[in-house]
């Protein structure tokens, strides 16, 4: 029985990774996701439960392009929807890699806006098939063909995002075209500050958690390897950085899991609050793996510093 | 049927969970009849732990391998510590601490294999849960109870 569980799943999994699937549901989902504890009135819900191809998205998202649907949960009462999509995303060095997530539970929005969902993400094979809480989509009333709403996602966002709904008959045999990039306004005055004296200077991290590695014994290294992954925040136990030069650089210092890791932030640029940065592994002149983007001033700085296949979220405060 | 796709696919992920993933680690062996748990702990955790140094800081696309090498020095401590046979409370607890770890670096393992590497963070909790280190102390195991660090 079993065995006979696990091959269902497979079937299942591979049908969703090959993506047709989600054009072939038509009925009603049958997901196992319990009943949400929020009731959204279904009439609320119902103009939503259609196919979709992503159109347009911000470009922070990081996302190419992808393919949406949400069904109501076969036999459930009160009814609720329950998404899935595959969302084809730019790697860290520009290739495209595939990403699952699943929309459970349903939240009707403020003001009868629309319908919001956490985002889940799907564990890439059979295998594992873990779920991980990734963020949160909001979708605004159809307009026609057209549901527009915002995307929170790896802990970034929120970003405009835009859907066309798919006709019955209508599916794409490979990666759906390209969506509209979204292109939001970016900070552009060189610099953290309009004075060179507001920004420059020791900073110390203050946003330091315990050392997760220091009563783990003959453990503790993997542990440290493995704090210092993942999209939503890797654990960072101490730090600091230091900004000087003209143009300014800033050279950042974190330990995280056990493991010092040090990043060149370049191209630092601010607008009103907001902080952004380029980020290299191996000094300025190395290739960039990722970019910072917070929020500053008053000599702090704080957001996130991503780098590849991790986010570090930080705060810093200028040494007095 | 006409969302049999659509649901299997979704059901799929509340079954994994049921369906899981495999490992777990033997707690079987022999006992030493009286041996010298302490010294022979403290060598069995020497070797380990310069295994794990050994193995250095992974970079992304090796963080798989560095588990499963990880995972097959843990499994070898733990059969070596069993082996010795643990007397009182702290020592068993301390062999129970490691065979506790072993499933858990099986799952980091899957999760690192299929690159949801979020996961293999927040699977490592489990780890920390442990206190292995603290253990070992509790046992009286000073080798055992050091972090392993490479240098680099």
């Amino acid at each position: 029985m079993r065995r006979l569980k696990l091959i269902v799943v497979l079937s299942g999994l591979i049908a969703l990774l090959t993506s047709v699937g989600i054009a072939w549901a038509t009925t009603g989902a049958t997901t196992g996701y319990p009943q949400p504890k929020e009731n959204v009135p279904v009439q609320v819900q119902a103009p939503f439960e259609n196919r979709y191809v992503l159109t347009a998205v911000g470009s922070g998202a990081g996302i190419r392009s992808g393919e949406m649907k949400f069904e109501f949960e076969e036999g459930s009462s009160p009814q609720f929807l329950v998404g899935i999509s595959q969302f084809y995303q730019y790697g860290p060095t520009g290739e495209i890699e595939t990403g699952l997530f699943t929309f459970y539970p349903p939240k009707e929005l403020a003001g009868g806006k629309g319908v919001g969902f956490t985002v889940l993400k799907v564990g890439a094979s059979a295998q594992y098939g873990q779920l991980t809480e990734d963020g949160e989509l909001q979708l605004f009333n159809p307009e026609g063909d057209t549901v527009k709403g915002q995307l929170r996602l790896h802990g970034g966002g929120p970003w405009p995002v835009e859907f066309k709904v798919l006709d019955e008959d209508e599916r794409y045999t490979a990666s759906p075209p390209a969506a509209r990039q979204i292109h939001e306004a970016q900070p552009s005055n060189p610099g953290w500050g309009g004075e060179a004296s507001e920004y420059e200077g020791e900073y110390k991290l203050t946003n330091g958690a315990e050392d997760p590695t220091a009563k783990a014994g003959t453990l503790g290294a993997v542990i440290g390897v493995a704090q210092g992954l993942g999209v939503k925040g890797a654990v960072v136990s101490s730090g600091s950085m230091t900004v000087e030069g003209d143009p300014a650089v800033a050279t950042v210092e974190l330990e995280t899991g056990g493991t010092d890791r040090t990043f060149t932030l370049t191209k630092l640029a601010w607008q009103g609050d907001q902080r952004v940065a380029q980020v290299h592994n191996e000094g300025p002149d190395s290739p960039p793996v990722g970019r910072f983007e917070g929020t500053g001033g008053q000599g702090v700085v704080k957001g996130d510093l991503i780098s590849g296949h991790s986010v570090y979220k930080v705060e810093f405060k200028l040494k007095g | 049927m006409r969302s049999m796709v659509f649901a299997v696919a979704l059901g799929a992920v509340g079954v994994l969970a049921i369906a899981g993933c495999g490992g777990g680690g033997s707690t079987s062996g022999s006992s030493s009849g009286g041996g010298d748990f302490v010294a022979g702990a403290e060598a069995a955790c020497t070797k380990a732990n310069k295994q794990i140094v050994a193995l250095g800081t992974p970079q992304q696309e090796q963080v798989t391998q560095y588990i499963e090498a990880t995972e097959q020095v843990i499994e070898k401590l733990h059969a070596e510590v069993t082996a010795l046979g643990a007397s009182g409370s702290a020592e068993t607890a301390y062999t129970e601490g490691l065979a506790t770890a072993i499933p858990e670096l099986t799952k980091m393992g899957n999760a690192a294999r299929n690159e949801n590497f979020d996961a293999v963070r927040e699977l490592s909790a489990g780890l920390v849960e442990i206190h292995l280190g603290e253990l070992a102390e509790a046992a009286k195991l000073k080798t055992c109870a050091e972090v392993p660090v490479s240098a680099s």
